[in-house]
Formats: structure tokens, sequence, C-alpha cells
């Protein structure tokens, strides 16, 4: 019999595998992301080397000397201004330079500190005095970002009917248009606050979790970077996705003639390529009650399809409940570790 | 499972939301001597379910989702007009009281629960989001719920599922519930420890975890 084999599951609880299992974990993995996906499954050499990667004998893996990537950051800065749980208290300015000087960032981000767009119009001059203040401070380039979160421009919290009231009572159009309008604010108030950081010398700007209230979510997003890029076509723009496919909340909204819902990874970033973005952030959900090395091979394989057809950098996002990693507030260093080296091994992203 | 060629006609109407094909099917399949329940066992049960698989792959979207529950309904009616005053009437699949915790104003997740649990037969009264515990208990017991489900979506706001609880116990009403619960944040091991029924992973896995639980 072999020596079971530390892992743990989607939700971070310590299990231990033999390694037969973690091989079919691994395959049942791949192979799941294969048909949902319609993508192609890890070969049997990935396959392979995803499971030695796992089952290291170390804590704490790493890739080889020349294999490194980028590490930028969405909003990781918040975590250290928060007073709860695992925050610092610190200053927005602290925060942000202890990023980029004891975590070592490639790239640093000033978060609003709702991390959404919506609520930035009203407070943007002192997010320029900020943002102006933490720029002339920091080596690495300073992003600005939050979530297009365009749930917030539906009632009660905005002007737009809410299309999670409407469905059920079977207004569709009605909450499809309204799904429209929200849209149309939101692409709007991206822009705007883009353009007000812009003429203060913003060095990149984020979406981050794009399509979180479904494709028209997804959409706004996209059109924001599209005028982004009018704007000032050398900006940087990352997009970051919400969950491993769009959901479809509307259900016909396109882009360039190509329906947004159902789009997986590597659908996703030709659509944000096109849109003009520099960088595709990728997120696959995990699933809590499977183990972390199904998870991350799943992971591994929809986010190798979107490397594979990427004209862009993709930086997968290694945040708790996604790609790989475990659904904790804590994230544990064995998994990052693991899913890190994966997915720039075998993945092929060019940064996390 | 029975090869009669109508029950995948049926099924195949109502997973692309034809609900007049669906009426139309169920009348003809009942007026020409079949056995309401088959129609509903055969193929539109399996029908919803593979809705439900659709949607949670990304093929199939939420406004269709809603027409495939309309239609699902209309059957539903049809079969249940049928097979009045009898045993085998459809009763409701169990009833659930659902909200989204106090602080947590997320609700698109939770509208495709809704969604979902009524295209599978289940009662459901939506409390809405940033909901007091006090007022989920108080529904519960008003409309005698067969379960209380509750979604969290940040890691701050779970903490009320765990005083749902603790509240239920406290008021003893624990047993006259079974409870579930979901959210981005949420865990199979978050739910064991604060001793809630069941954890589901996404809306139809909270389907499947009712079912189980009222069965």
């Amino acid at each position: 019999m072999t020596k079971p084999i530390r892992t743990r599951m989607g939700d971070g609880e310590l299990v231990m595998m033999s390694a037969e299992e973690i091989k079919e974990e691994v395959l049942l993995g791949t192979q799941d992301a294969a048909d949902r996906g319609n993508i192609p499954e890890l070969t049997a050499q990935e396959l392979e080397q995803l499971f030695d990667i796992i089952t290291e004998s170390g804590r704490i893996v790493s890739v080889t000397p020349g294999e490194e990537v980028v590490v930028i950051d969405d909003g990781s800065t918040l975590a250290l201004t928060s007073e709860y749980n695992d925050g610092a208290a610190l200053s927005r300015s602290q925060a942000v330079m202890t990023y980029q000087n004891c975590c070592g960032a490639d790239t640093v981000l000033l978060p609003h500190n709702d991390f959404s767009y919506k609520p930035i119009k009203g407070v943007i001059n002192y997010e320029l005095q900020d943002y102006h203040t933490i720029s002339q401070l920091t080596t690495a380039p300073l992003f600005y970002g939050a979530q297009p979160n365009m749930g917030l421009y539906y009632q009660p919290d905005g002007p737009c009917a809410n299309p999670s009231e409407l469905l059920p009572q079977g207004k569709i159009e009605e909450a499809q248009q309204a799904q429209l309008d929200a849209a149309k604010m939101l692409t709007d108030d991206i822009v705007y606050i883009f353009k007000e950081l812009n003429s203060i010398g913003l060095e990149g700007i984020n979406l981050d979790t794009s399509g979180s209230a479904g494709d028209a979510d997804f959409m706004a997003a996209l059109n924001a970077c599209v005028e982004i890029k009018k704007i000032n076509p050398e900006m940087p723009v990352i997009v970051g996705i919400a969950s491993e496919f769009i959901l479809g909340m509307h259900g016909k909204v396109e882009f360039e003639g190509k329906r947004l819902a159902g789009m997986y990874p590597h659908e996703q970033v030709k659509t944000v390529e096109a849109a003009g973005a520099s960088i595709f952030g990728p997120a696959i959900n995990v699933n809590t009650s499977s183990s972390f090395p199904w998870n991350l091979s799943r992971a591994v394989t929809f986010i190798k399809a979107a490397t594979d057809v990427s004209n862009i950098p993709v930086h997968a996002n290694v945040g708790m409940g996604v790609n790989g990693i475990p659904m904790l507030e804590v994230s544990t260093v064995d998994c990052v570790t693991r899913a890190s080296k994966a997915l720039v091994q075998i993945a092929k992203v060019d940064g996390l | 499972m029975n090869d009669n060629p109508i029950y995948k006609e049926a099924k195949d109407y109502l997973v692309s939301q034809k609900k007049e094909q669906v009426a139309e099917i169920t009348k003809k399949f009942i007026a020409d001597g079949g056995n309401p329940l088959d129609i509903m066992n055969h193929a539109f049960i399996p029908g919803i379910n593979e809705v439900g698989d659709l949607f949670g792959r990304g093929q199939l979207f939420l406004p269709e989702l809603m027409l495939a529950a309309d239609a699902m309904l209309v059957a539903t009616d049809i079969v249940n007009e049928a097979l009045e005053g009898s045993v085998g009437k459809q009763k409701s699949g169990g009833t659930v009281v659902l909200a989204t915790v106090k602080g947590d104003v997320h609700d698109i997740g939770k509208c495709i629960v809704v969604s979902l649990m009524k295209a599978n037969g289940l009662t459901v009264h939506d409390l809405g989001r940033d909901v007091e515990v006090d007022r989920i208990i108080e529904e519960a017991v008003k409309v005698k719920a067969d379960v209380i489900g509750t979604s969290a979506l940040l890691t701050t706001t779970m903490k009320q599922q765990k005083i749902l609880e603790e509240a239920l116990k406290s008021n003893g009403l624990r047993d006259q519930f079974k409870t579930v619960v979901g959210g981005a944040p949420v865990t199979p091991r978050w739910a064991a420890r604060i001793g809630a029924d069941a954890y589901a992973e996404d809306a139809q896995d909270g389907i499947v975890k009712i079912k189980e639980m009222l069965n």
C-alpha cells in the first residue's frame, strides 16, 4: 500500500489520499473541464507533471529559477487596510507600499474601499488626491481598480429596476431591459472615472470580477475598455473575470457579434482581447466538496485552453475559492504554492 | 425508463421551453389513456433536471430557465387536474423559506436558486436580502416551512447563519425545520460547524440536497 499523501479538500480540510486516488482526481478534474468547456484534456505528460507538483513533499513548492512570472494585485491591499480578520489596519499608502516592498509585487493597485465603481463618482476628487500622492511613492506601476458590480445599479441601491425581482415574476423583457439600462450607466461611470484619473497620470486600470452580475455586466466592462483605449491607447487595462463561465442573466447580449452568456475562459480571453484589454484574468470556481487535486486539474485545463489561444498576457487569480485555491479566508501556503506552480508550468500563465 | 417516443418529445419541448407544445402533448397523452404520472416521471422530471444541468454548464441561461419553469408548471397543473382526487396527485415538493442574511445585499445567486426551486415543484417564500434572523424564523413558522435556506456572500455576514441555528435551538424550533446554507464563502465545514443540515454548492446542488432531506 502506498504511503498516504497529505492534501486538502476545496474547503481547506486536510485529507490523506493515496497516489492512486490523487491520480484519479486529477484525471476526473481535467475530464470535467474538457467536457464542460469543449476543450482538450490535459495530456498524460501534463497529468503526470501535475501529480508530481501536488505530491511534492515540501509544504511550500516553487518553480525553477528562470520560470518566475509577474505578480500583480487585484485588491489585495484592501486586506491590509481592514481592521477585521486578517487585516492590519494600515493606511492606504502604507498598504500599497507594504504590498510592493514586503510582498515584492510587480504592480500595485489602489483599490476603492468599497471596491465597486459606482460609489467612486461621488468621491472622485478624494480618489484623485490619494492616487496622485501614492503614485509618487511607488516604484512599481500603480493601478487603480474596482469591480464593475453592476448589481449596485439595481433598486434599491440604484435607479434601475431589479432583474432579481422581475425574473421570478416572469417579466423577462423588463428584466433584460433593466440590465441593458444598468450596463450603459456602468460603462459611462467607469469611463468617467477613468478620464478623471487619466488626467492626473493614471498608470493602469483594473476592472476586476467583470461579469459578476452576468453577461450584461461583462458587456459593460468590455465597452468601457473599448472607450478607455480610444481615450488613451497606451493605457494598460486589466480585465478580470468573476467566474468560469459568463452567467446568462440576460442571455442575449453580444460583443462584436458574439453572445457573451456561457463563454468559458478560452472564449472570454478572445473577447477581452478584442476589446483592447492588456491583461486577462481568468477565475475558475472551486468546488468546496471536491478535492484540491480535482479542482486544480480542472482549473489548469480551463486556463491552459485560454493561454493556448491568447495574444495578451493571462494572469490567473490565485485568491480564495478560485483556480484551485481552497475556500478559506487565510489561504493555505501548501495549496497556493502548488496552484501557482501548476498554473505557471502547465497552464503557461504569464502572471499571477 | 420507458422508450415511448412521446416521452422524448415531451421532454424536448420542456427543455426548449415550448410551453404550448408541453400543454398540448400532455393533454393528448392523457386523453389517449396514458397515465399522467408516467409522462411526469419519464418526461418532465428528467427534462427539468436536464434544464438545471444545462444551466449549471452555462449552456442555458436564466430567462430560459424561467420559461422552462413556467412550462413545467403548466405540465404539473394539467397532470394534477387529471389526478384530482387520486393519491397520485403531485403535491408540492416542499415549502422553503429563503433569504439573504442580515447585512448582506447580494441576491443574484438567490434569484437563480428561487427559479430552480420553483421549477422543481418547491413552494418558495423569498424574503429578499438583508433579512434579520427573527424575520426568517417568523416566516418559517407562519408558512409551516419544511426547509429554511440562507445565502451569505461575505465572510463577515456568514455568522448570521450560525446565529439562525442558535436562535432556532433557543426557541425550541430546531427540530421543526431542515436548514441549508449556501453562498460563495460558505463551505461544507462551515455547515457542519454551525449545525446546518445541508450545504449547497450551487443552486442545482441545493435542489438535490433539499429533495434528499424531504424524502
